[in-house]
């Protein structure tokens, strides 16, 4: 995966488009994502109604007419809420996969470049916070810091850190067996150059693939917590949040049910799909 | 193969000793007074009561010492009581970790009988249309949140058409929960065996067989299926996992009485007596799961079983 070198550097930018958009996957899932930051970036301008602004037009009215995805049990328009949810979604999934990627990719270039004692310890660590796996350490740091969106985002951030610290091992450990690395040392090439001119350049476009993904895991991990009460706290219009909520009408009033889970399972399957089409865009092996 | 396995258990034993270290400590992670928080929501508790609790729970020792108050604890099966109610902790997880474990394992078998299946046959069917639909059904059944395909399916089947109960702990309770757990992990078995499946039939041996004119049937018995499940057979130690965690919000849906639905009660109640049993719990299962697992590896992989 990592065997991208070199000589296909910026250059290849325009075709590495051109695959991506030839992919279905990648296609679809750069449009829906793409939407999605559109609808965040203009939740306001879009919105016909204030999303938290109560009885805009009587409680629970079904989709269609005034309200195009209609009400909620206060009376606000779904619609509305569901955009600026799209908001708090992109939010969630940006700033999580922010804190794993960042911590993750940090404590893997160094496991993979210093070695010895360093690595031994890093990774070690990795190992047995990896077989906690993810819903422990997030739901355990909920209990600690209490419930809220932000405690949620930093909880889901702080689980995924172990994964991406081995995939970014992994693929750093590739590059630095391969002999161009070799020959920089040679060189004199310090520690900084190697990590920031080869390293980091080399790991990118595994990391990019596994942050893509991540997004969605992300997401959904972040939405499950709200969904339990452990996240977003009323009157937050969170997609997992407003699915909890719309629990006590399933019967009367269904959609409220519905359109969130729609919602996610959209976008998760949007970064789902755009992961997929860049692995395959961005891995030469696979790209024949 | 008992080197591997001796690895194994060791690594293992070693995540479980740094869970107790984790769980000792997350008390003091707590912002503020863990005491305090634990009884802001029972009213006419005095100083006096709180200095009590401190002690009993060793709050008031330095740390180190606390630890080793933990374990010798520990080491006798006392876990602790609960915060409310004063039950011994590991009574009220004993009692509702069988049934989290059985709806793991029932989403497991589902999500196995599905998902292999399917991936196994998208591999067979690989580039047709029958291989590009399964594939799109199993992508959209990975993003497919899975607390929101428990809410459909409480709906549809339990409300509109009245079929299964809503919630309860009798075996029939059981159906939704499971297969909400189940479907969401087949489509990960499904896109698993397909790619394993399809590297195996690239393989020479494969190639070979085929080439010397055996029935498609016997090659792809003998020689695709036993070698392309080995990766599938790795994948259910970190899917089970996975259950386990997913069954924390499943159990949620459906009322199951479960140590996950537990776990997050314990939360909303600051009883960090549970919440720390509960982690000590999850994580001495899942190790357990894992070292089970790679034992059957172990026994199916000649390269293993043999060195």
């Amino acid at each position: 995966m990592s065997a991208l070198t070199h000589q296909d550097g910026p250059r290849a930018a325009p075709g590495f488009l051109r695959r991506l958009l030839s992919s279905p996957s990648g296609a679809i899932g750069l449009a829906i994502v793409l939407l999605l930051i559109f609808c965040a970036l203009f939740a306001e301008m879009l919105a016909p109604y204030n999303p938290s602004k109560m009885g805009a037009g009587g409680r629970f009215l079904p989709p269609g007419g005034k309200h195009l995805l209609g009400t909620d049990e206060f009376g606000r328009d779904m619609f509305s809420r569901i955009l600026f949810g799209s908001r708090i979604t992109l939010l969630i999934g940006a700033v999580a996969v922010g804190i794993s990627l960042t911590i993750g990719m940090a404590v893997g270039m160094i496991a993979a470049f210093r070695r010895g004692w360093v690595e031994a310890i890093l990774m070690r660590s990795t190992d047995v916070l990896f077989s906690f796996t993810e819903t422990l350490i997030a739901l355990s740091f909920v209990a600690v810091l209490g419930p809220s969106l932000q405690n949620a985002v930093i909880a889901v951030g702080v689980a995924g850190i172990p994964f991406y610290a081995r995939t970014c091992y992994a693929a750093a450990l590739v590059e630095t067996s391969k002999p161009y690395f070799e020959a920089s040392i040679s060189a004199g090439a310090g520690p900084a150059r190697l990590v920031l001119v080869h390293l980091l350049p080399n790991v990118l476009p595994t990391m990019i693939v596994v942050a893509t993904l991540g997004v969605s895991t992300a997401i959904l991990a972040a939405a499950g917590l709200s969904f339990l009460g452990l996240g977003a706290q009323p009157p937050t219009s969170e997609w997992g949040y407003m699915l909890a909520g719309s629990r006590d009408y399933i019967n009367r009033a269904p959609w409220l049910m519905t359109i969130p889970g729609i919602a996610i399972a959209v976008t998760v399957l949007g970064f789902n799909l755009l992961g997929d089409g860049l692995r395959t865009s961005l891995d030469p092996v696979e790209r024949k | 193969m008992w080197r591997f396995l001796g690895t194994r258990i060791a690594m293992g034993a070693f995540t479980i000793w740094i869970t107790t270290i984790l769980v000792t400590l997350l008390i003091h992670a707590v912002p503020g007074d863990p005491v305090q928080i634990m009884y802001a929501q029972s009213q006419g508790t005095t100083p006096e009561q709180i200095e009590e609790v401190r002690r009993s729970l060793g709050l008031d020792r330095p740390i180190p010492v606390q630890y080793v108050m933990y374990m010798e604890r520990l080491l006798q099966g006392d876990l602790g009581a609960t915060i409310r109610g004063g039950q011994p902790v590991l009574e009220v997880i004993l009692q509702r970790l069988p049934n989290t474990l059985l709806l793991a394992i029932a989403a497991m078998f589902i999500a196995i009988v599905i998902g292999v299946p399917i991936g196994f046959l998208a591999a067979y069917r690989e580039g047709t249309l029958t291989d590009i639909a399964l594939m799109i059904v199993a992508i959209a059944g990975i993003s497919m949140p899975h607390f929101w395909l428990g809410l459909m399916l409480l709906f549809i089947f339990a409300l509109e058409l009245g079929w299964l109960p809503v919630s309860g702990n009798g075996w029939l309770n059981l159906v939704l929960p499971a297969l909400t757990l189940g479907l969401s992990n087949a489509a990960i078995f499904a896109r698993l065996t397909r790619s394993s499946m399809i590297d195996v039939m690239s393989q020479d041996y494969v190639q070979t067989a085929f080439a010397k004119g055996l029935p498609k049937a016997l090659v792809l018995r003998r020689h695709v299926l036993r070698a392309g499940l080995l990766p599938v057979v790795t994948m259910m130690g970190l899917q089970f996992a996975f259950m386990m965690g997913g069954a924390i919000v499943v159990e949620n849906i459906f009322s199951w009485n479960g140590v996950g639905r537990m776990a997050v009660e314990a939360i909303f109640q600051r009883d960090y007596p549970i919440i720390q049993g509960f982690i000590l719990t999850f994580s001495v299962v899942v190790v357990c799961v894992a070292i089970g697992i790679d034992a059957l590896y172990a026994v199916l992989d000649p390269r293993i079983r043999r060195s």
